[in-house]
């Protein structure tokens, strides 16, 4: 608790400092934009919305659509919409960019890459993305560090990576929606998705089965609160049996439910660690074969200037990192600095939510996005689990109420007290008679699909801007080249010693150390242009104190390759011994951080 | 490099294929490594002029060739893809043209002989055939200089400088091929192999030796960076794109699993066929002259080392560029600065009380399971009986081939051969072999150097070690000894040549194809041995039937209706690692009745994880209530055993 205080009371007088700072840097960059806030600042603070939109739904693949075009309309000039291809079932996988011209072209900046929905049922974080954009448009040229974010960087912002998936889950029945609709024969009967749940009694809504057996079952019902189904421990016997989800057997094969639309794991078909399906579940038969993960990383490998990505699940309040499985080893020291400082401070944007390790804090995972696009792609990336169920009862005192067995807002009980008292009853379904053709009669009810992994709709506001709130730290993080001027000495003759400056104000490195080990990442190159030879080149240890360079063993001195890159927050002072005349160009161009250059009279 | 055959977009192929004919009509057999233009003219004439065949594209490649799939069947019988399935794969690595011409001739041997036994299986079962996985990689050898080359036509930037292609090899001494440059050098690391002149061997100082020169493959620094030849044409080598034993970020490799439009076009061939029962691949490695051991494991991997030796020249060219400077810390920008640290410890990547177990979860098998041993030697011995193939050249370590994932996670048996052999190597060859197999396997295989691709003109990715490929020190000798003793012309003599940049130096080593590819006029013998053997291992494929059935009637509407299914192929109807994968479905057997018809018994639906071959019987019972008189059907459906159908009459 002191220690967090402290951290954050030094932030904030260091971020004082910054702002002033940042004022220089900013007037030639959003001077149009100034204008504007000036105008908006006569009515105070609180902003009037170009595009006044409203947050308190869950939108399906076409209202997704028509928001994205809507955007797209009213900020012409820093959006694109495009479709980086088509789902299974023939919806769009949107993205869209967020760039200013003005400031550069997309290629030359660090672009940030976010992605939600890749599970079909995990619907909030395209909510989130739309929210971003929305966020962004609204408040470029209104608050500072909003219009600097955008001024410097690109997004690319993917709503919803499994539309098929979201559209069955929020139009349709929804049950078992995490997966895509690739059809998968599931029960090895030759045929595809031929036996899934059935919304018998046409509410809807896929429940619960339950049968009254007397002395039979395997469960009862709770005396805490009659709609809670508890297993009777070993050597009881209850009155109920639970039988799965309502459904049929559609075809006639003597099972009921057994092959439902899809049957994969969305997130377990990308090219890192990807494992066959008996090692992985649901991981298909090879990387990228679903049509989604392809098109999107298509659309990623042919933009390396993409440095950090997210990646939005639910639930459970989490903020994960790679590696996906303790097999991979763990990342290289200096990646995980950058990781934990990211996660750290995540954890104090995000209450409720952990930063951890995939493997050790969640579960294992072959074949996930992150780890791709980590390990393939050299991409510093996240991916949130939205939502704690912590939330619920979001005070010290509430929570420790929570683990008084006698409390009414204890273990289970929590959930429907929530729902009795917030949610006015709508997520619960009462048990209710049915005459079941296969299991006679039984009743039906439950839980409905919102409730437990979705937030309550009237708690989106904060979880959608907390999280973007994250996501724009990072992207604030990724790699920034800045380069000083050059200072020139004669040595004698036409022989000049030129030494330059060459920062990356960010954290993130321009190249990880895993993208370096594995090689994909181009490296920084570091060039020049004039009239000049290069005798020597090599970096000065400390440029404060006389001392020797660290010289380059490099055939082309014009073009020197920097297979590591440049560290996040620090400086490098290059030193150059040139024979010649006029001017020369030093430029720096890190794929991730930007392309710099200064130019130098030698004289 | 673009190939000199190279063809526009799949539609202009048919009309070069007509106009560019430059050979006249063959014969019978072909004797010759043929284009892209002269396969695809043959296939055409094969498949059109048989109503057995049928020649199709499953896609193109990176320049634009078609890679061609012939499906082989007598339509006649069951529908094809309901049907056991054997699917054979050549030319996966660009150099390997012997693949190509040998499934070629075994397309040729399948739709003309006149063999009964083959005109059954192409009755009951298909066999489908792509000949060139690779055909960019294999329009090389038809260049005007040649080199091995076994990767695709993938643009790639093998050096990771920013630039593309930009130092191939050069042939500088005219002779249209490239070869190994010794350059003297005091330094260097190679001296002269003190028992065969033509050879180099990594010096050993603990024996005294002292090197004398450094190799490279035959060329300049075309690019002034300081290397010679790491950045030539081509990208993948497509036998190491498949996911078994994935060489991952290596070069050749690909960026990830099945990258390549050729690689995919055949893995969603693959998937779209569960009928495919067992796999033959034509390529680099070896498991079926040498059957994997009774540890499951395949035979020592080997690679020559005159190119091991060339490629670690530029071994270390990913150690350059790597500077070290301390992050420096403090701030400069951003939201946060100087925000680092000060997290609780439980944060850092942990959650409290829930640290997951590291080792749970399985791991992929990567030994042949043992229950599965006997039918890879049963086929291994079915192969050199036919062949008369009792020794291969050398052999590739399988990292990525397509064959591994066949069994591995198709999980049919799958088999790979180079296609030729080489005489018996004399008797030292042998000791030494037997000497390495005494190593520990596991040992063994963790410290086997990655073998460097022998096409390679560039450095592997990932920055390997120099030296590497001395274990294998040896091999050369005894390739080029059988290679003499066989009558074939592999080694290109030293001969001196002023290099314009590294002076005097001498370019010889082994010719480029001839270590991978026999005689030309070896193809249409190997050929028809190779169609004799394809057919046999396609009557191997599992068969179920129903075998016997019985019905018993109980009086008042009940019956037990009684079934015996049987496998009449050699194979099992899974694998036992197809169990274990869960890549082989179970076999089906369903009583058409509804399912509250069925009294007791078994269920309506029923299934058995595999049934052995060679007659193995299963049986299934069903005691059903249905009207006196009335029929009832039994469906059977086998994934890789084909289906089958009775009906019944409940009397």
């Amino acid at each position: 608790m002191t220690h967090n205080g402290r951290i954050g009371m030094a932030i904030a007088m260091r971020c004082g400092v910054l702002r002033t700072l940042m004022a220089f840097a900013l007037v030639a960059v959003a001077s149009a934009a100034m204008q504007g806030l000036r105008a908006q600042e006569k009515r105070g603070s609180d902003p009037q919305h170009q595009l006044p939109l409203t947050w308190d739904r869950w939108l399906d693949h076409d209202e997704i659509s028509e928001r994205l075009r809507l955007m797209e309309r009213t900020w012409p000039d820093l959006l694109t919409l495009q479709s980086a291809g088509k789902s299974y079932g023939g919806r769009d996988m949107w993205v869209m960019t967020i760039n200013n011209p003005r400031t550069g072209d997309e290629a030359d900046k660090a672009a940030m890459y976010i992605e939600a929905n890749v599970h079909g049922n995990e619907i909030q974080g395209a909510e989130v993305v739309l929210y971003s954009i929305w966020y962004l448009m609204e408040n470029y040229g209104r608050i500072d560090e909003i219009t600097r974010l955008v001024d410097q960087r690109v997004f690319y912002l993917v709503p919803n990576v499994n539309p098929d998936g979201r559209d069955y889950f929020l139009d349709e029945a929804g049950s078992g929606a995490r997966t895509g609709h690739v059809p998968v024969d599931s029960d090895g009967d030759g045929v595809a998705d031929e036996d899934g749940p059935d919304d018998l009694n046409g509410n809807g809504i896929i429940e619960q089965i339950r049968k009254y057996v007397p002395g039979e079952g395997t469960h009862r019902i709770s005396h805490d609160d009659p709609r809670i189904m508890e297993r009777v421990f070993p050597g009881e016997k209850g009155d109920w049996v639970l039988l799965g989800s309502e459904g049929l057997d559609n075809d006639g094969d003597g099972r009921v439910n057994e092959d439902p639309i899809g049957g994969y794991d969305p997130n377990r078909n990308y090219a890192s660690d990807w494992q066959p399906d008996y090692i992985q579940g649901g991981s298909m038969d090879y990387p990228f074969e679903l049509p989604e993960a392809r098109a999107l990383n298509d659309f990623m490998m042919a933009r390396p200037n993409i440095a950090g990505m997210q990646s939005y699940h639910n639930s459970g309040g989490m903020i994960l990192r790679g590696p996906g499985a303790d097999w991979q080893g763990t990342y290289p020291a200096s990646d995980i600095r950058v990781y934990d400082e990211l996660g750290e401070n995540g954890e104090r944007i995000l209450p409720y939510y952990n930063y951890l390790i995939i493997w050790r804090g969640l579960y294992t995972v072959h074949g996930g996005s992150i780890d791709w696009t980590n390990d393939g792609l050299g991409i510093v990336s996240f991916s949130n689990e939205l939502w704690n169920g912590g939330q619920y009862f979001n005070s010290p005192l509430l929570q420790e109420q929570q683990r008084d067995p006698d409390s009414p807002i204890s273990g289970q009980r929590s959930r429907f007290f929530f729902d009795d008292f917030l949610e006015f009853g709508d997520q619960y379904l009462e048990w209710a008679p049915f005459d079941h053709p296969i299991y006679g009669a039984v009743e039906m009810g439950g839980w409905k699909k919102l409730s437990g992994r979705v937030n309550p709709r009237f708690m989106s506001m904060e979880l959608f801007h907390r999280n973007m709130a994250f996501t724009l730290y990072h992207a604030d993080q990724m790699p920034l080249m800045t380069i000083g001027d050059a200072t020139v000495e004669r040595v004698g003759g036409n022989l000049f010693r030129v030494r330059v400056d060459i920062t990356n104000e960010r954290l993130i490195p321009t190249i990880t150390e895993r993208g370096r080990q594995n090689t994909v990442v181009r490296p920084d190159l570091l060039t020049v242009d004039g009239n000049v030879e290069i005798v020597a080149a090599g970096w000065v240890r400390d440029k404060f104190r006389p001392g020797p360079t660290d010289m380059i063993d490099q055939e082309e001195l014009d073009r020197i390759l920097v297979r590591s890159g440049h560290p996040g927050r620090t400086t490098r002072t290059i030193e150059y011994l040139v024979r010649g005349s006029g001017s020369m160009t030093v430029r720096y161009s890190a794929v991730k951080g930007g392309t710099v250059s200064t130019t130098v009279a030698l004289r | 490099m673009r190939s000199a055959g190279t063809c526009g977009p799949r539609a202009a192929v048919g009309v070069i294929a007509l106009t560019l004919t430059s050979v006249a009509v063959l014969p019978a057999q072909t004797a010759a490594y043929l284009d892209f233009n002269g396969l695809t003219r043959e296939l055409r004439s094969l498949a059109g002029g048989s109503n057995l065949a049928r020649l199709r594209s499953l896609g193109t490649s990176h320049e634009g060739r078609d890679v061609w799939l012939v499906e082989i069947g007598n339509t006649a019988g069951a529908p094809i893809e309901t049907r056991p399935g054997l699917l054979v794969v050549g030319n996966l690595e660009g150099d390997h043209l012997v693949g190509s011409a040998l499934a070629l001739e075994t397309i040729r041997y399948l739709v003309t002989t006149d063999d009964e036994g083959v005109q059954q299986v192409l009755a009951e079962q298909v066999v489908y055939v792509v000949p060139r996985l690779n055909p960019d990689g294999a329009e090389a050898m038809f260049n005007a200089v040649r080199y091995d080359r076994t990767r695709n036509g993938r643009a790639f930037d093998d050096d990771n400088d920013g630039r593309v292609d930009e130092d191939p090899p050069e042939d500088l001494n005219g002779d249209g091929i490239i070869t190994v440059m010794r350059v003297p050098d005091p330094s260097g690391s190679y001296m002269v192999h003190p028992d065969d002149a033509r050879l180099m061997k990594k010096a050993d100082p603990a024996e005294r030796e002292s090197g004398a020169y450094t190799l490279h493959w035959e060329g300049r620094d075309s690019d002034g960076d300081g290397y010679i030849n790491e950045d030539g044409a081509g990208g993948v080598d497509l036998n190491r794109n498949f996911q078994h034993a994935y060489p991952y970020w290596k070069r050749d490799a690909g960026p990830h699993m099945v990258s390549e439009p050729e690689s995919r076009a055949l893995m969603d061939f693959v998937i779209g066929h569960r009928n495919i029962g067992a796999i033959l691949t034509f390529g680099h490695s070896d498991n079926l002259v040498t059957a994997p051991d009774s540890r499951g494991e395949l035979a020592d991997a080997s690679v020559l080392d005159l190119s091991a030796f060339a490629d670690a020249s530029n071994a270390d060219i990913f150690d350059q560029g790597v500077f070290r400077t301390a992050q420096q810390g403090g701030g400069f920008g951003g939201f946060f600065f100087g925000g680092g640290g000060g997290g609780l410890p439980r944060l850092r990547g942990a959650q409290p009380g829930r640290d997951n177990d590291p080792d749970s979860g399985r791991r992929p098998a990567t030994t042949v399971n043992r229950a599965d041993l006997k039918y890879f030697e049963a086929v291994s011995e079915a192969y050199r009986e036919i062949t008369g193939i009792e020794k291969v050249g050398i052999n590739r370590e399988p990292e990525g081939a397509f064959f591994q994932y066949g069994y591995y996670q198709f999980g049919v048996p799958s088999f790979s051969t180079q296609g030729w052999g080489l005489p018996q190597a004399p008797a030292e060859e042998t000791e030494e072999e037997a000497e390495q197999e005494e190593q520990p396997p596991a040992q063994a295989q963790a410290e086997r150097p990655q073998g460097p691709p022998r096409s390679g003109q560039g450095p592997p990715r990932g920055g390997q070690q120099p030296g590497r490929g001395e274990d294998a020190q040896g091999v050369d000798a005894a390739i080029l000894e059988a290679m003499d003793a066989a009558g074939i012309d592999a080694f290109v003599e030293w001969n001196p040549y002023a290099h314009p940049d590294l002076g005097d130096v001498e370019i010889g080593g082994f010719g480029p194809y001839v270590v991978t590819n026999p005689p030309a006029q070896q193809l249409p013998e190997l050929g028809r041995k190779h169609g004799e053997f394809v057919a046999r291992l396609a009557t191997m494929l599992p068969r179920v039937t129903i075998a016997d059935t019985e019905v018993t009637n109980h009086g008042g509407g009940v019956f037990t209706v009684r079934v015996e299914i049987e496998n009449t192929g050699f194979f099992p109807t899974s694998l036992q690692h197809g169990v274990v994968s869960q890549s082989v479905q179970p076999t089906m057997v369903q009583i058409q009745v509804s399912p509250d018809a069925v009294l007791t018994g078994d269920a309506k639906t029923s299934m058995v994880q595999k049934l052995d071959g060679s007659g193995s019987r299963h049986e299934f019972s069903w005691v059903i209530q249905a009207r006196q008189g009335s029929s009832v059907e039994i469906r059977v459906r086998s994934q890789k055993g084909g289906t089958a159908t009775t009906t019944l009459t409940l009397r």
